[in-house]
């Protein structure tokens, strides 16, 4: 389902949740980047420094404190769309997480989990 | 025939499954009170549950979606935000009820310190999921909560006026408001909605697809059907036993008490037995859900059959979040309480992650062929607006009623 054409971004891409091409879960879409017109997607934008632009107004500035400002390449990284590689039940990407920096938080060596016995 | 046993098994787990400690203390509560009266607000609260659960597994199965999933796709990160922070909240709570709800029956059973047995059974839940796979949780805590069984000896022997009984099932109201305290109480309590983000959830985990759909509707039909059956069975030899004595069960264990009218000390360590695996099932369910819901929200990975080292977010927040159960059960709060607050507020948060569950699997787009047909999508709609209805009416009662203290 991908490839030129048209896409409805609300109702199909954004929210979505991406799997890299281990079908590893790494992050959602939280915003788009959309450029030209008309309008194309140019990338997809995930992090939770992103968070805080999804919410009202009113509580950004609390959303900032706890998700930290948006630092372009730490909480908050462009997944180039020519990365994606279909949208089916999920949304694939066509290389590893760790190239394009997603899933850092489920890095097991930051968590002290490896010695857990049900792994 | 492999199959059949499969699905007889998976009907058996979500029997067992089915009843937790808001269900007993609710419906034993009930009885006490208003004896078999509020046998239809159970029945109304399984046939939502089914109904709710059905749409929730069938979407799991055919989209490979569980419920936060959908609540991030359908309601964007504002509202579904919302969603997931009073989903929390109420998970945590009930995680706490039912940590306190085992320690309670742990105390019974072997005396000792009531706080000794909350960390106990804490650290008990921990090795449980250390030592068995997501399908064997899920057995063990199933098939020994049909140990519950014994209530449905305990009715027949106690031999009700069972055209009595038959009549409870009628719907009555009145302007009492203790009674619809209950009323929503006991609806609630059988929508726990813990109960759906573990189910939809767990089908992932087994990784269910369409070929599960079949079993989906037998679990959701048969399965939550036996379940309420048995909750039936708790409000009617309560009825039977307490009302007429006015005695008010504010305690876990003396729900098991009519077990042991009927069949002496085997009966209650029966019925024992039967409440401590339906709590401590459902402490792992609830505990589970809090922990799912905040990974598939966020878009981490998740999930028993990742392993911590693949899953670490998961994991540690799972470990958090029993953590905090434990130590809201330490305070000294009694759990039958916590329990009330949790299945009261539990439905104040259900519309919201009910409605976005409905639109999707209404949607052909994501469903094609498998989307809600006109008996699903009325009967969604006509619980939406009963749920609507109860989470208005939730707060404002439990207020009223001094958290159904009268």
């Amino acid at each position: 389902m991908k490839g030129e054409g048209e896409i409805l971004i609300v109702h199909r891409l954004l929210d979505e949740q991406i799997l890299d091409s281990d079908g590893k879960r790494c992050g959602r879409v939280d915003d788009i980047e959309l450029r030209g017109s008309p309008p194309r997607i140019a990338a997809l934008l995930v992090g939770e420094g992103l968070y805080p632009r999804r919410l009202p107004d009113r509580l950004r500035g609390a959303a900032r404190k706890l998700a930290g400002p948006e630092r372009w390449g730490a909480n908050a990284l462009r997944v180039p769309w020519e990365k994606v590689d279909r949208i089916d039940a999920a949304l694939h990407l066509c290389c590893k997480a760790e190239e394009l920096g997603l899933g850092e938080g489920d890095d097991p060596e930051r968590w002290m989990v490896r010695r857990l016995p049900w792994n | 025939m492999k199959s059949i046993l499969r699905i007889a098994l998976g009907i058996i787990a979500a029997l067992g499954g089915f009843l937790d400690i808001g269900d007993i203390v609710f419906t034993t509560q009930a009885g006490a009170l208003y004896r078999y009266d509020l046998l239809w607000a159970v029945a109304l609260g399984t046939l939502g549950i089914a109904v709710y659960a059905e749409m929730c597994g069938r979407v799991a199965a055919v989209t490979g979606r569980p419920v936060f999933d959908v609540i991030r796709m359908r309601m964007g990160f504002g509202l579904g935000l919302v969603a997931l922070v009073a989903s929390t909240f109420v998970n945590v709570l009930t995680v706490a009820a039912e940590l306190g709800g085992l320690a309670i029956v742990l105390q019974l059973l072997f005396d000792a310190e009531f706080s000794l047995f909350v960390v106990l059974a804490a650290i008990g839940l921990v090795f449980v999921v250390a030592l068995l796979p997501f399908g064997g949780i899920e057995r063990v805590f199933g098939y020994c909560g049909l140990l519950m069984l014994v209530f449905l000896a305990t009715a027949i022997h106690q031999g009700p006026d069972w055209g009595e009984v038959a009549h409870g099932f009628v719907p009555s109201l009145s302007d009492s408001k203790l009674y619809l305290y209950f009323v929503v109480g006991v609806f609630a309590a059988a929508l726990m909605p813990y109960e759906v983000h573990f189910y939809s959830s767990g089908a992932v985990e087994e990784g269910w697809d369409e070929s599960n759909l079949r079993e989906n509707r037998l679990n959701a039909s048969v399965g939550y059907a036996l379940g309420g059956l048995l909750a039936c069975t708790l409000v009617v030899v309560s009825g039977f036993l307490f009302h007429p004595v006015g005695v008010d069960p504010t305690d876990l264990g003396t729900a098991a008490l009519p077990a042991q009218g009927a069949f002496g000390e085997t009966g209650l360590l029966l019925a024992l037995g039967g409440i401590l695996f339906c709590v401590g099932g459902a402490a792992i369910d609830s505990s589970f859900s809090a922990s799912y819901n905040l990974a598939q929200f966020l878009g981490w990975e998740w999930g028993r059959y990742r392993g911590p080292r693949n899953a670490p977010r998961f994991t540690v927040s799972w470990l958090i979040f029993l953590f905090l159960a434990m130590l809201i059960v330490l305070t000294g709060i009694n759990p039958v309480e916590i329990t009330e607050y949790s299945v009261v507020l539990a439905v104040v948060a259900l519309p919201l992650t009910y409605f976005p569950i409905l639109m999707i699997a209404g949607d052909r787009s994501f469903m094609g062929k498998h989307a809600n047909g006109l008996i699903s999508k009325t009967l969604g709609w006509v619980y939406f607006a009963v749920i609507v209805t109860l989470a208005i009416a939730a707060i404002p009662l439990l207020l009223m009623t001094n958290g159904g203290g009268g």
